[in-house]
């Protein structure tokens, strides 16, 4: 048992002591090697190397080198000086331009070992210490700080005899930086730093190299602080922001004083559509197919008896100018048209020329001329005596017309129409329906030419050369805003207008026919619309006697006067005598006429004279379903 | 045309070349430094200067060419031991300091003598250099255009030094030659190895005698303290 178990003790003495003896085995040393050799200032040097594994036992190092072209073998002379693992040359063991051939040998107790051999020479070697006594101060100029950085050189390097040449290099950060920023120095020995943060904290450091050789270690760091200091540049820049803000702002209110005629001038409104029944929303809806359907009047040609004050623009003004001349000029007049109807937005000015156009009238002119003899055939069918003399009266003013004259005679004392003006009229036959209609249509195409609210235009009457089987649908497309006043007393020249209007004078469409003074107009008939449906009075011939619609005994041909807003004063001779002025209804001003007075005063009491538009107003656009541009001085319902 | 301009104006200067000295406008003496008959009137300063640049740029060249031909043609295991075959470098013989002590007990006039000893020493070899580059199969031309612009420089640098000479020494001399023909051995078929170790020896010491040119030339210069600041 005893034997047993010391066996198994011995065994695993043995086992366990392999490995103890492996640990325990000695060895010569490993392999040293040169790490590197240094000289600080070409006159000494120092090589290091790195020992290999000592073998277990003490290890001593030793140097040897061999100097070129000699074979004798010296020793190390200092192990010390530089430290573990090194040997220092001092300055009598240092040769320059010769290759020193050095070795290391590492000995223990078992052997030693020879490190491989290493060819140096000493120029070669050079690293020279840092530079020494940095110093960075902050100087100025011109208001703009900078940093002076000034060193020396390392104190062992012999820089004064030219032995060795140094170049030095710096590096500058900020302290919260990463970056380093360099700059090459070259022999110098102080160097600028511009361009610094004001209030920043920088780290400077210096480094040196000899001509041909290493670069040193950088120096220690040197620390500076900029003080603060105000950019001049940059307070320029505040006051300029301030300024421009400044002004920015003055132009803002500016712009914002004035925005409404801005708009109107870089983005002039757009002209809504004037056509009868359309309907914009449903447009913006997306229901074109709708909109469009809504333009198509189903009553059209109108087939009811519609009111034939329907087709009739509101008033009726008929001027007299004092002047020979009429110088109408389209924009002016309209736009104190367009600017005193209230309704009338600023669609006014557009589209206006169709109706007034010269070209337009002189073309209508003919047309009209044509069409009138076609109607006055129709008419003839008519037979009324007042057709005839109508046509007669027609056939005059269209030679009038025609020859282009400018003064008419007025002897007869008609009220000089307007035939020429319009837009060839459908022809219709010479039902009273149809000539109603035609009325209506004349008064349409005239507007629609126009494209005018009739109120801002002059309120033209489509008069389709009076084919009116009355004998007389002679309504008046007389311009508003005719500066001059109506006076009975002007002659005979206030008549030029309306032939020469529709020659020569331009936007036409604003000269007023002129009614003679002594002329006579004569209230055929008020239609469904209380419109006052006119027709000339030849003297001489009577009354007409299809007025039927006229109150007996009323006699409106005589014009009293023009008032001061251009309306015309109509005396209306009745039985009784009963004076009455037609006065302005002001609504929108000038353009009132005394049309709608008449319309008043007649459909209610004559006593009654003078009344305020506005039953009339809704009656008007009441009647007028689907006109689109009635009289602005009614207030419609604006694009 | 230009070159005309600056040759009579020599021709004109060297005539009244005691007359100008008191005030002497600075010529264009780049394209020929030691050309005493063209300008005479370069300064001492600046032909120092100049000549300094000259020995800088050579060591560098010739640097650069050194370790072209090592990498090129040296076994990798032979590169550290210039000297191992035996070849000592040609100046050897030249009694030159190889100390700083040495080198500051020595005077001026030695310090631009040995330095003319040098330059003079190594034309030749240079030449000779080139030549059997252009026998290597695969000579890159940088390194045959480094060696032989070196060889052109030192020829310029020779006569910049026998100029200082004349100037700082007010010596004439003449630009005797110190070649050493002896140890050339214009071997018509060298084994390759033993030419390529050759060789590179020859480089080795080309450029460790520049070193030495240059460090001098430096030395000499700081000497100068009258004129020179080189702390």
């Amino acid at each position: 048992m005893m034997k047993e178990v010391l066996e198994a003790v011995l065994l695993l003495l043995l086992l366990f002591s392999t490995p103890l003896v492996k640990a325990i085995r000695y060895s010569p040393p490993g392999k040293p090697a040169l790490t590197r050799c240094r000289s600080p200032e070409k006159e000494t040097f120092t090589c290091w190397w790195e020992p290999g594994s000592d073998g277990g036992l003490p290890t001593t190092y030793a140097l040897y080198y061999r100097k070129e072209n000699s074979e004798t073998v010296r020793e190390c002379p200092d192990y010390y000086t530089a430290g573990e693992n090194s040997c220092f040359f001092n300055k009598n063991d240092t040769s320059i331009w010769v290759n020193y051939n050095i070795t290391v040998v590492a000995t223990n107790a078992l052997g030693s070992t020879f490190s491989d051999p290493v060819d140096i020479d000493v120029v070669y070697i050079v690293m020279p210490n840092p530079p020494e006594n940095v110093t960075v101060t902050v100087m100025e100029d011109k208001g703009w700080p900078f940093l002076r950085v000034s060193w020396e050189p390392p104190h062992k390097a012999d820089t004064r005899s030219g032995w060795i040449t140094l170049i030095y290099e710096l590096r500058v950060k900020l302290e919260v930086e990463n970056d380093w920023e360099m700059h090459l120095a070259g022999q110098q020995k102080i160097f600028n730093i511009f361009s610094l943060r004001s209030g920043g904290r920088y780290l400077v450091q210096v480094r040196c190299k000899p001509d041909h050789g290493f670069w040193s270690e950088w120096s220690s760091t040197s620390y500076i602080k900029v003080p603060d200091y105000f950019h001049r540049e940059r307070s320029m820049w505040i006051l300029i922001t301030v300024f421009s803000a400044f002004i920015f702002l003055i132009l803002t209110w500016l712009l914002h004083m004035n925005s409404h005629s801005l708009k109107h001038c870089i983005l002039p409104p757009v002209p809504g559509p004037k056509i009868k029944g359309f309907d914009k929303q449903l447009l913006k809806n997306g229901k074109s197919k709708e909109a469009l359907s809504a333009l198509l009047v189903s009553n059209f040609p109108p087939t009811t008896s519609s009111n034939y004050e329907d087709l009739l623009v509101e008033y009726l003004e008929v001027y007299v100018p004092e002047e020979q001349e009429l110088i109408l000029e389209e924009s002016k007049d309209l736009n104190d048209g367009c600017l005193k109807s209230e309704s009338s937005t600023s669609d006014c000015d557009s589209g206006r020329g169709s109706c007034d156009s010269h070209v337009l009238l002189m073309d209508k002119c003919g047309e009209a001329k044509e069409e009138e003899r076609q109607t006055d055939q129709e008419s003839s069918q008519m037979g009324t005596e007042a057709q005839r003399h109508q046509k007669d009266w027609e056939e005059e003013m269209l030679t009038y017309a025609h020859e282009g004259m400018v003064s008419p005679d007025m002897s007869s004392g008609r009220v000089k129409t307007w035939p020429s003006v319009f837009s060839p009229l459908p022809q219709y036959s010479s039902s009273p329906q149809e000539q109603r209609s035609s009325l209506e249509m004349a008064k349409q195409h005239c507007l629609s030419d126009s494209l005018l609210p009739p109120g801002c235009m002059s309120s033209y009457l489509a008069q389709p050369g009076y084919s009116t089987k009355e004998a007389l649908g002679s309504s008046y497309c007389l311009s508003n805003n005719q500066p001059h006043l109506l006076h009975p007393q002007t002659q005979a020249h206030g008549d030029v207008n309306i032939v020469g209007i529709g020659h020569k004078l331009a936007p036409a469409g604003l000269q007023s026919p002129v009614l003679r003074p002594t002329g006579y107009v004569e209230v055929q008939r008020i239609n469904e619309e209380d419109m006052v449906v006119l027709q000339p009075v030849v003297s001489g011939r009577g009354r007409i006697e299809s007025c039927p619609q006229m109150s007996q005994g009323e006699d409106y041909s005589k014009v009293k006067g023009v008032d001061s807003d251009n309306v015309l004063l109509l005396q209306r001779e009745v039985m009784e005598e009963d004076r009455c002025p037609c006065e302005d209804l002001e609504t929108n001003g000038v353009t009132e006429n005394c049309y709608t007075s008449f319309t008043v005063t007649t459909t209610q009491k004559p006593a009654a004279c003078c009344h305020t538009a506005m039953p009339v107003q809704d009656e008007m656009v009441l009647a007028m379903n689907g006109y689109v541009d009635t009289a602005t001085m009614f207030t419609l319902p604006t694009y | 045309m230009h070159m005309m301009t600056v040759t009579q104006l020599g021709v004109w200067a060297g005539l009244l070349c005691p007359y100008l000295l008191t005030a002497s406008i600075p010529q264009d003496c780049r394209e020929d430094q030691g050309s005493l008959s063209r300008c005479p009137s370069i300064s001492q300063e600046k032909l120092l200067d100049r000549v300094i640049q000259h020995a800088e740029l050579i060591y560098r060249v010739s640097e650069e060419s050194c370790s072209l031909f090592e990498a090129m043609f040296v076994p990798f295991p032979l590169q550290l031991q210039s000297n191992q075959a035996g070849y000592t470098c040609i100046t050897k013989a030249l009694p030159l300091p190889s100390s700083k002590s040495e080198i500051q007990q020595i005077s001026d006039k030695w310090l631009l003598h040995s330095v003319l000893m040098l330059v003079q020493s190594w034309i030749e070899p240079l030449v000779y250099l080139q030549t059997t580059l252009d026998r290597y199969d695969d000579a890159p031309d940088m390194l045959l255009n480094k060696t032989k612009w070196v060889s052109e420089k030192l020829i310029s640098l020779e006569q910049g030094v026998v100029v200082l000479i004349k100037k700082m020494l007010d010596e004439g001399m003449m630009t005797t030659s110190y070649s050493e023909q002896g140890v050339f051995q214009y071997d018509v078929q060298p084994e390759m190895l033993e030419s390529v170790m050759r060789d590179y020896a020859l480089l080795s010491c080309f450029k460790k005698d520049a070193h030495k040119m240059e460090t001098f030339l430096k030395l000499l210069k700081c000497r100068q303290t009258d004129k020179y600041n080189c702390a």
